[in-house]
């Protein structure tokens, strides 16, 4: 026996998923943000290593603000060695070890996929070295819609000090980087700092666009029953979860701080992390590991927030966490 | 005062705990339980590096590659299989129709109690039943039809994310992502194949069991396991019309020059019936993966060799399960996920 369905049918539910939306909520809820010159039409996009542009089978990246490239080095790198990554409770702990093909690799292999998925590129940079950010930049200038500065890397003329934890270093990073491009440039600071507002005071006042706050937690997680390090490279870095209140924490002081906006990153994975975040003054929010075990997180987050807006009768997500606040 | 609930219901059982029997028995608890970690290390490390130089990346075949989808499948079994593992049939008609022998699928854990699992578990596609013609006639027709659209997988519960897997009931849905990776591709011309799974990676070599029947190619296939109350596939094997070679490490059987001597005697080119294998597909250990490499060299054959790793997206973009060869520092080797899990594997020329 064959029931007959009503309605349309779809033969999986990652097509229904893409039928579902979006809905014409444009004109009634307004999600954009700006990033210095550039408009997002929604403030919800991925997180630098946990996107590639193979989701463009899977989910609608149109409905995201922006896609965010795994991070580019000025030279090619081949990553860490296995086991890369493991999971702990409410957490992921990764060592992939950023491999990169350089900028010429990027742009050859890359980016024609990017740019083929229909929103801004936010192409991400990393470096050894303060100096070294600048000439990858200069070098994919033309074809990011903007830049986020990957300062979480031992700086190599500093003992290994993470660019990102020196105010001195970051606005070399910026202030180099300014110098070749208009193009928006957004910082990605790291956690361990010692004032998150004195690091987000440094991008700002050299030209940075924007702050994205923060990074994943340097960790080490050990195999009870060997006691040994799981990872190949020893530590990585934690995620998911269980950093969020970390997060939150750091996206409050920075936004303080700071007037340009502030990108949290950090445990995303429903549309109340997103609202938590911009409770706390955030702008925009990146998601990560929740997209390896559900690749619509992001899309579904975006979609949630015009939804919560529009059915509590708000054009914004500013008049929905007033509305909210005021209970 | 620190009342103790044992000592009222059986004072001899907190003897034991307090007592110093108690404590050397826990001592050699503990011996035991730290040796059975050093042997599994052990046995890691050698299978990791049974690898060593024997793989490589296919050649980009002809075959188009189908392209993923996620689907909400609904759980229409879910039941032990053998002793240590669990059978899970899916409903969805759109992997069922893609997937290719050797390939995997993502599942994501649904959350269990107060436990999230946030990264998926890789699982290889154990059987394919694609979905049946729309009109069936026949009382045969209608039993195929009741499992059509279906992809069977096979899994033990080995930790956190298999263990709230378990607790999915028959009736409720898992998402799931897939078909995922590059499987095994008889190469043109084949007439008689060998298949050598171990343990649940017998589910990665089922796939090209299917193929093999479907077209006609003779085939063998070497269970191996622990025991053989454990050994996965027997029944599989039976309806696919496959010889099957059990190898146990409880007899010895699936001892690597055991296996290695008997496979050499079985397909020795003394009768029509043993004429060696047109290729060897080898999945669930690196050891095996290197026996059946020297035993494609010794017949001159092709052997693909299918590989596990932990890995988060499944897709490529993540870049975490680097397969084991080596490369240039400044260059990344290939992706279990992607360039995988099915590689050629060939004893390397010094």
């Amino acid at each position: 026996m064959v029931a007959l369905r009503e309605g349309p049918v779809f033969p999986d539910a990652r097509a229904a998923f893409f039928a579902a939306g979006p809905e014409p909520l444009d004109l009634a809820v307004d999600l954009s943000m700006r990033i210095g010159t550039l408009t997002l039409r929604t403030p919800v996009m991925p997180a630098s290593g946990c996107f590639g542009p193979e989701l463009g089978a899977l989910i609608p990246v149109g409905e995201l603000g922006a896609t965010v490239t795994k991070t580019v080095f000025g030279s090619a790198r081949g990553g860490n060695p296995v086991h890369r990554l493991t999971e702990i409770p409410a957490g992921m702990v990764n060592s992939v070890g950023i491999p990169s093909r350089g900028p010429a690799g990027y742009l050859a292999e890359l980016h024609p996929r990017y740019a083929a998925l229909g929103v801004p590129t936010i192409i991400s940079v990393g470096g050894h070295r303060p100096g070294e950010y600048a000439p990858v930049v200069e070098a994919l200038c033309e074809h990011g819609s903007a830049f986020e500065l990957n300062v979480s890397c031992p700086n190599l003329d500093r003992d290994g000090t993470d660019i990102g934890s020196d105010p001195a270093a970051i606005r070399a990073v910026v202030g180099a980087v300014r110098r070749v491009t208009d193009k928006p440039i957004i910082v990605k600071l790291p956690v361990l700092v010692a004032s998150i507002a004195d690091c987000a005071r440094a991008a700002e006042e050299a030209g940075a666009d924007a702050v994205c706050v923060a990074n994943s937690i340097p960790a080490m997680p050990l195999d009870a029953a060997t006691r040994r390090p799981i990872l190949g490279n020893v530590i990585g870095g934690l995620s998911g979860p269980s950093i969020k209140p970390i997060v939150l924490r750091l996206v409050w002081l920075a936004s303080r701080a700071v007037q340009i906006p502030v990108i949290a990153c950090g445990g995303v994975g429903t549309v109340d992390d997103a609202l938590d975040y911009f409770s706390v003054g955030a702008s925009a929010v990146q998601v990560g590991t929740a997209s390896f075990g559900r690749p619509f997180a992001a899309v579904e987050i975006a979609r949630g927030l015009g939804h919560r807006c529009l059915d509590a009768g708000v054009g914004s997500i500013r008049e929905l966490l007033e509305l909210e606040t005021a209970l | 005062m620190n009342p103790n609930p044992f000592s009222e219901r059986n004072p001899s059982l907190v003897d034991k705990l307090d007592g110093r029997e108690g404590l050397d028995q826990r001592r050699e608890v503990d011996a035991a339980r730290r040796a059975a970690a050093a042997r599994q290390r052990a046995f890691a490390e050698a299978d990791a590096a049974a690898l060593d130089g024997l793989i490589s990346v296919r050649p980009r075949s002809l075959v188009p590659r189908p392209q993923p989808v996620w689907d909400d499948a609904e759980v229409l079994v879910h039941e032990p299989a053998g002793e240590r593992y669990r059978r899970l049939v899916l409903a969805s008609d759109a992997i069922a129709a893609a997937a290719q022998a050797g390939q995997f699928l993502m599942i994501t854990v649904p959350p269990n109690g107060g436990d999230t699992v946030l990264l998926p578990r890789p699982m290889a596609i154990h059987r394919r039943r694609p979905a049946a013609p729309a009109c069936p006639a026949t009382a045969d027709q209608l039993a195929t039809v009741a499992i059509a659209g279906t992809v069977e997988l096979i899994y033990g519960v080995v930790g956190r994310g298999t263990r709230a897997l378990a607790a999915v009931p028959v009736g409720g849905s898992l998402q799931v992502t897939g078909p995922l990776g590059r499987g095994f591709e008889f190469p043109r011309g084949t007439r008689t194949a060998l298949l050598i799974g171990r343990g649940v990676g017998i589910c990665g070599v089922m796939g090209a069991a299917e193929d093999a029947a479907a077209a006609g190619i003779r085939t063998t296939m070497v269970l191996s396991g622990q025991r053989p109350e454990q050994l996965l596939g027997r029944t599989d094997c039976a309806e696919l019309g496959v010889r099957v070679i059990e190898a146990t490490d409880d007899d010895g059987s699936s001892g690597l020059d055991t296996l290695g001597a008997r496979l050499r005697a079985e397909f020795d080119g003394s009768t029509p019936e043993a004429t060696p294998p047109d290729v060897v597909m080898v999945c669930g250990a690196g050891v095996l993966a290197r026996l059946a490499a020297e035993l494609g060299a010794h017949w001159g054959v092709p052997v693909q060799a299918s590989l596990e790793a932990h890995m988060a997206c499944g897709l490529g973009y993540c870049h975490g399960c680097a397969a084991p060869v080596r490369t240039d520092p400044s260059v990344e080797g290939p992706l279990v996920c992607a360039d995988g899990p099915v590689f050629d594997a060939r004893i390397p020329i010094d």
